[in-house]
């Protein structure tokens, strides 16, 4: 990053990269402050470097509807803590309009959360006639599915 | 941040097309990287069922695949032990070897034997359920559920009643 005056002759013919560095820096700060902002719920331990989850784009969508488990007894509906009563009754409000195919709650769960928890969870949006879920995890990055193809 | 030239010779500006250069090639970047590539595991759980639906009448499926784990974090098949958490290689073979069985004696999924308009192997009956007590850590069942998938089992199901 040295800038060499150029001083001596006429011309200077070289690049002045310092106010080029500054933008660069700076929209790498802007982007690093804003990326943990585009993931709908909250921060969750989730399961990492797993072989066959299967990629959904509709997990960061606004409407898809999430909860997130980060610890034992606590509950996220998107962003907002609830309790168990709570998130019935919001999850039934969530899922109104849509159509029956679509009717899929995720899961974002720690992976030290007891699995009774997560099966709190399942019980309560099953009585509002949810018969999917996503469980969501981190795929390993680079060449999947090492063992098994599906036939 | 000004550049105070020397004298009045040369009107002295920024050369701003290598820096246009480079950020769009930092915009591309992010744009590329940022969307995350979100991914889950779709399980199946059971819809609420009537309290007082006749139960008997329901006729249990032969084809049945349940993935129990105990406490102590070892696998069984049905009733077969299979390995532990840590190592479900056992697990996935034994239900690669199941579906491919499966797929020479044509064991379809109830209501899929004459559905000759889907293809073969999604008319395979190849349903597996896990049953996992509450105690057991949630990173754990997820790790189950990846080596069940990995055998190519579809679809997954949560056994959400009765658990220990």
């Amino acid at each position: 990053m040295g800038m060499q005056a150029g001083g001596g002759g006429g011309l200077q013919s070289e690049i002045n990269v310092t106010p080029m560095v500054d933008i660069m820096l700076v929209l790498l700060i802007i982007f690093m402050v804003v990326t943990p902002f585009l993931q709908q719920g909250i921060t969750v331990a989730i399961p990492r470097d797993l072989r066959n989850p299967d990629e959904d784009q509709a997990i960061n969508k606004e409407s898809s509807v999430i909860i997130s488990v980060p610890k034992d007894t606590e509950y996220y509906l998107g962003k907002k803590k609830v309790n168990l009563e709570d998130l019935k009754a919001a999850v039934e409000k969530a899922l109104a309009n849509k159509k029956e195919e679509d009717k899929i709650v995720y899961i974002k769960s720690g992976v030290d959360v007891s699995y009774g928890e997560v099966v709190k969870v399942i019980n309560a949006v099953r009585e509002k006639g949810v018969d999917k879920i996503g469980l969501v995890a981190d795929k390993k990055k680079g060449k999947a599915a090492a063992a098994a193809p599906a036939t | 941040m000004g550049m105070s030239g020397g004298g009045n010779r040369a009107v002295p500006y920024i050369n701003v097309t290598p820096l246009i250069d480079v950020l769009l090639v930092l915009l591309i970047i992010f744009m590329v990287v940022t969307p995350l590539k979100p991914s889950r595991f779709k399980a199946d759980i059971p819809t609420q069922r009537d309290p007082n639906e006749d139960l008997s009448k329901l006729k249990p499926n032969p084809l049945t695949l349940v993935v129990s784990i105990s406490t102590d974090l070892q696998l069984k098949l049905n009733q077969d032990p299979m390995g532990s958490v840590n190592d479900p290689s056992a697990l996935a073979a034994k239900l690669q070897q199941t579906f491919q069985q499966r797929k020479e004696q044509h064991a379809y999924k109830v209501g899929m034997e004459t559905a000759t308009n889907i293809p073969e192997d999604q008319r395979i009956e190849k349903t597996v359920f896990v049953k996992a007590p509450r105690a057991l850590k949630y990173g754990d069942v997820v790790k189950v559920i990846d080596a069940i998938k990995g055998a190519g089992a579809n679809p997954v199901g949560l056994q959400v009643d009765d658990l220990p």
